[in-house]
């Protein structure tokens, strides 16, 4: 689709329509576009966003302009009641062009890249610099448009980093993954317009059928989100929609956030019957062409666990190769050539009728309990790296022996080129197939004056980063669950009329088939805990008629000691204008290290170690001594990339981001 | 022995008040028809007499301590309607009859015996009767207001500043009521035939307006048994989500207003939620009126032609609407939670209709609070779809918090048509699929 198409035209007429709609209403509170039709219903609002960063600058400038609408076009055929509901939304953030430094097309610069040993070098070498284990392409050598991967947030201390290309695909393709990560700067700044019309936040039919039998049977087509669950913040359920963290990571609000996907959903209400107060049957058929979550691109300002520069610098290393900090021996910074190590391809699911997802919820309210019972046939939304180095893998260079895919000779004494080499840093990102069930409850409890919350979910197909596994990869059955409670409370010596809310939730996380044990240099698997655990608490007061609103948000991450705390006041000034002014500030330990299979011996006998499983060493000559050979495997040597980021968690990974941030909203 | 004979006078004293009393049609007809032999009279107080400042005093009798401090402050002047005849609906008159005899207070406060339909106590109460209280809150709880169902579609919310009369906000909702049990006029009768959970009532509100709270929504479920705690679930629209509410809420500013949940309908709890004393019987001015005879305003261009109630007085607070003179029951309430915010209501119950058009609430201080007037309009005189209802109209509300000298004020187009209130609007999933 010729993009260019969407970006300047539409945004142009549509901000100039809101200017218009501005001007048009009086300042008199005015709730919805008077449409002079009872059966036409218009609103919406105009907002910007700026949001600014400790030591960035800003980080956001959007300004939004959204509709929504809904034209009830009652009793039509079968349908008692039918309309029609949409809802568009037009974004453009400034930051790209008022901030073009840290986030646009001058973004980065040239790198200096970490190496323990001096080989001639110093201990601060640039890209390109290694010492030579294979050719980086022209494109690959070129020093700039680049950061060191995770460099806002550690020092390389010895770990491995390598260099992220940071401006837009149209100004940098470098690592740029085509149809997942490949944003050009319009694209970056007109999020909405993109060749899945995202500006199309919903579009749907609604009919409704009223059965003699009381029952009502509702029907949805069209594009939309649906929402499963109870509880807030945290997604155990609420997961037919996914949800793009490049808005602001995981903080802003589900309803912004979550990508509308075409989809049907049929409806069963039962109404009351001997046994339950309500009863509800929902099928969701999703027939949209699957969309994972979008986790932010490398070189904007949100990304969850920072994954956008890890898979672009990643992707660099495959296409052009590149220059990895303190790997060779684990202290010598070394250049590889492309198709050795990073990531090869990412493997959408094309659109058919097999790639479907499919849901079914059965709900109801039995004495003073409200539950669900949920199921969904789906596919995992995050991204799943399959290793290279096993069956069902792809082959790799050695960069020791050359290689067909450096364009060396194909073959030499160590065996064909390329070929599978186990536990092989190369990857192919997948999206896997996975089954969720589970269920939701609430209940007030009179006694406690408390009203609780519960979700539970088990999903079969989830696949989890896996040092001890060939292709570095393993898969885990989980159970994810959050049980919140929400109580009200009054202070009367601050606020006589209105309770203030206190809400706890806590979430856990359990993975079944937990992989991890002690190597000989640190801990290696499954970097993510066996269990985890993240509590959030809101606290909430409302003055001057509900019009001031100030809250306290807060989130901890169990694990990874990792704290956020988010004061922020909502000023309804009138039925019109709302002011936010928010703080997002982290503390806790921010990056953490775990092993980063630099050590795991994918090509012996040169890279192996005494440390290996069964080394033998090699008699020299012809083998300089001392080498070995030994099996492939983690010995657990690490640092903070790349696998870090899942000790670190969404909280840690985001430590240095502390932000200001103030949104003016005037809505019509 | 002095312990035992007034424990034992005590019990019996509470046997009697609790047992089913000897209710006779002519009680009945009394009860409901209490102006046939005529309305009340004040000397002085008839239709276009102006009560202001200088001659308050004068009718102090006819008013509540509250409304006089308002109108000698100099908030408010009242003007004198003619009174009408509130004849409420034959079939809820049938239902009492046909059971009035068999009902009887339980043991403890909210225990309610042998009921099916109608006024639960269709007999003047006596200030002897320790329990009397109770039993007029039973008639205001199980009377027909609203009828066994209706809308007030819409209903627009204006939170204003008292001192500048300045419209802060303006929330347009759409209320819907429904009574699965102790049904009277719409089948079916007297009960759904699929009510598991046993519920008296429901009570299903969604917000149109502002874009900041549309979508919200409120369902309160409450259960025949009083003693049971009313489930209610809210919807908020910006998270799409259907959350329980906790108790507390209910006694919380409702969306900023000046009203809790619990002021609804001007008592909107359970029966044992509060002690109820009964204080008397007095003739006074209601805002209770022929809705065609009142200043309207066409502001919200309805098209059908319906118009809403006017405000004037301190801040636009008041209704614009004449006060007629009613036989009025004099109730007070006092929480049983010792952590609820209000120290006590006194409740004007209207003796015919057993609305609540005017209630004072104190703080727990028992300091003034909050001024609250519920405007009754005559069906005949309303909305083509209420005539004939038998129902009385709440047409117009003014709340006011005297002490931070704030209010909010409701402009209704109550509906009394069964066929705008549904089954299915009062299920949780309805918010859901409500909200999208």
């Amino acid at each position: 689709m010729n993009k260019s198409r969407w970006h300047l035209k539409p945004l142009a007429a549509a901000f100039a329509f809101a200017g218009l709609i501005g001007m048009s209403l009086s300042q008199q509170a005015v709730a919805s576009i008077d449409t002079g039709d009872d059966s036409l219903e218009l609103s919406g609002f105009i907002e910007n966003a700026t949001y600014f960063r400790d030591s960035v600058g800003l980080t956001k400038f959007r300004n939004t302009l959204q509709l929504e609408g809904t034209k009830i076009l009652g009793s039509l055929g079968a349908f008692d009641e039918f309309s029609i509901n949409g809802t568009f939304r037009a974004t453009y953030d400034g930051v790209y062009d008022l901030n073009s430094n840290e986030f646009g097309d001058d973004a980065g610069g040239s790198i200096l890249l970490e190496s323990l040993v001096d080989f001639g070098a110093g201990n601060l070498v640039p890209n390109g610099g290694g010492i030579p284990l294979g050719t980086i392409t022209p494109a690959g050598l070129v020093n700039d448009g680049l950061i060191v991967l995770g460099e806002h947030l550690h020092d390389a201390d010895g770990g491995v980093t390598f260099a992220v290309p940071v401006r837009p695909c149209d100004k940098d393709s470098r690592g740029c993954l085509g149809g997942y990560m490949d944003d050009d700067l319009d694209d970056l700044r007109y999020s909405d317009f993109n060749d899945r019309w995202d500006f199309i936040r919903e579009l749907y039919i609604n009919a409704t059928i009223d059965m003699d039998s009381g029952t009502t049977f509702n029907l949805q087509i069209g594009k939309k989100q649906e929402v499963w669950g109870r509880t807030d913040l945290f997604r155990v359920l609420d997961i037919l929609n996914p949800v793009d963290y490049s808005r602001q990571n995981i903080y802003d609000e589900l309803e912004d956030i979550r990508i509308p996907l075409w989809m049907a959903t049929a409806e069963w209400q039962f109404g009351a019957n001997d046994i339950l107060d309500d009863m509800n049957v929902q099928f969701v058929w999703i027939f949209d062409k699957f969309r994972p979550n979008k986790l932010g691109q490398s070189g904007t300002p949100y990304q969850i666990l920072d994954a956008g520069s890890l898979f672009r610098g990643l992707s660099n290393c495959w296409d052009n190769g590149c220059t990895v900090s303190n790997f060779a021996g684990g202290n010598v910074t070394t250049n590889f050539g492309p198709g050795v190590l990073g990531i090869r391809d990412v493997h959408l699911p094309d659109w058919s009728l097999d790639n479907g997802q499919f849901g079914v919820k059965f709900e109801g309210v039995y004495s003073d309990i409200g539950f669900s019972l949920n199921a969904f046939y789906t596919r995992s939304q995050l991204p799943s790296l399959r290793g290279a180095g096993g069956p069902g893998g792809f082959a790799t260079d050695n960069p020791f022996t050359g290689g067909g895919l450096a364009g060396l000779p194909p073959e030499d004494a160590f065996g064909p080129e390329p070929q599978i080499f186990p536990y092989i840093i190369a990857f192919d990102i997948h999206f896997p197939r996975v089954v969720l069930v589970g269920g939701s409850l609430d209940y007030y409890a009179d006694p406690l004056k408390t009203a609780f919350r519960a979700e539970v979910a088990w999903t079969k197909g989830e696949e989890f980063a896996n040092t001890l596994k060939p292709r570095l990869f393993s898969e885990s059955e989980v159970v994810r669950w959050v049980i919140g409670a929400d109580h009200n409370f009054f202070i009367r010596g601050i606020n006589k009329n209105k309770a203030f809310l206190a809400s706890f939730q806590t979430f856990g996380q359990h993975i079944l088939d937990h992989d991890r044990e002690n190597g000989p240099l640190g801990e290696v698997g499954i970097p993510d805990r066996e269990n985890n655990y993240i509590s959030t608490l809101l606290l909430k007061g409302w003055w001057f008629q509900d019009r001031v609103s100030p809250q306290i948000i807060q989130a901890y991450d169990w694990g990874a000691n990792a704290y956020v705390i988010s004061p922020s006041v909502d000023w309804l000034i009138s039925d019109s204008w709302r002011l936010q002014v928010a703080a997002n500030l982290k503390f806790g330990d921010g990056a953490r290290k775990f092993s980063d299979c630099r050590a795991c011996n994918p090509f012996s006998p040169f890279t192996a170690t005494p440390l290996h499983d069964n080394a033998v060493q090699l008699p020299s000559p012809p083998f300089p001594d001392p080498t070995f050979a030994a099996d492939a495997g983690d010995i657990g040597l690490g640092g903070f990339e790349p696998l870090g980021r899942f000790q670190s968690g969404p909280i840690g990974m985001a430590q240095k981001e502390d932000e200001i941030q103030v949104t003016l909203r005037y809505r019509f | 022995m002095k312990k035992f004979t007034k424990g034992l006078l005590g019990a019996a004293l509470l046997s009697f008040a609790a047992s089913a009393s000897a209710v006779t049609d002519a009680d009945i007809d009394n009860s409901f028809k209490p102006y046939t032999k005529g309305f009340p009279t004040v000397e002085g107080v008839v239709a276009g007499l102006v009560i202001n400042k200088s001659n308050v005093d004068t009718y102090a009798s006819v008013l509540d301590d509250g409304m006089i401090k308002h109108i000698k402050d100099g908030w408010v002047e009242l003007t004198v309607g003619e009174p009408m005849d509130f004849v409420l609906n034959q079939g809820y008159i049938d239902a009492t009859k046909a059971g009035a005899k068999n009902h009887k207070l339980g043991a403890k406060v909210g225990e309610l015996e042998g009921y099916t339909a109608g006024r639960p106590f269709p007999i003047e109460p006596s200030l002897d009767d320790p329990r009397a209280g109770e039993k007029m809150a039973w008639n205001f709880q199980y009377g027909y207001n609203w009828g066994d169902g209706a809308a007030i579609s819409p209903f627009y919310w204006k939170y204003k500043n008292m001192n500048t009369g300045k419209i802060e906000r303006t929330i347009k909702f759409n209320f819907y009521f429904l009574n699965f049990a102790h049904r009277v006029n719409d089948a079916p009768l007297p009960e759904f035939e699929k009510n598991p959970g046993k519920l008296f009532r429901a009570i299903y509100l969604n917000v149109a307006e502002p874009f900041d709270v549309k979508n919200t929504q409120l369902l309160i479920h409450r259960s025949q048994n009083d003693l049971k705690r009313d489930n209610a679930w809210l919807y908020l629209g910006f998270q799409r989500r259907v959350r329980r509410l906790a108790t507390g809420q209910v006694t919380d500013s409702f969306l900023g207003s000046d009203l809790m949940i619990e002021d609804f309908e001007g008592y909107n709890g359970r029966i044992s939620d509060m002690n109820w004393t009964y204080k008397g019987t007095r003739t006074m001015l209601l805002p209770m009126y022929d809705s065609s005879k009142q200043e309207r305003t066409s502001e919200f261009n309805e098209s059908d032609g319906y118009t809403y109630t006017t405000y004037h007085g301190k801040g636009g607070c008041f209704p614009n609407v004449t006060y007629s003179l009613r036989k009025v029951y004099v109730v007070e309430s006092d929480p049983v939670d010792p952590n609820h915010p209000i120290g006590k209501r006194v409740h004007f119950m209207d003796a015919q209709t057993f609305t609540l058009p005017r209630t004072v609430t104190y703080d727990r201080q028992g300091k003034y609070w909050k001024s609250w007037m519920i405007g009754q309009a005559h069906p005949d005189s309303h909305h083509p779809v209420n005539k004939g209802t038998g129902v009385s109209v709440d047409d117009a509300f003014g709340m006011m918090d005297v002490q931070s000298l704030h209010c909010t004020t409701g402009q209704f187009k109550g509906l009394v048509d069964p066929s705008l209130v549904k089954k299915k609007q009062f299920s949780v999933q309805y918010m859901r699929s409500f909200g999208k």
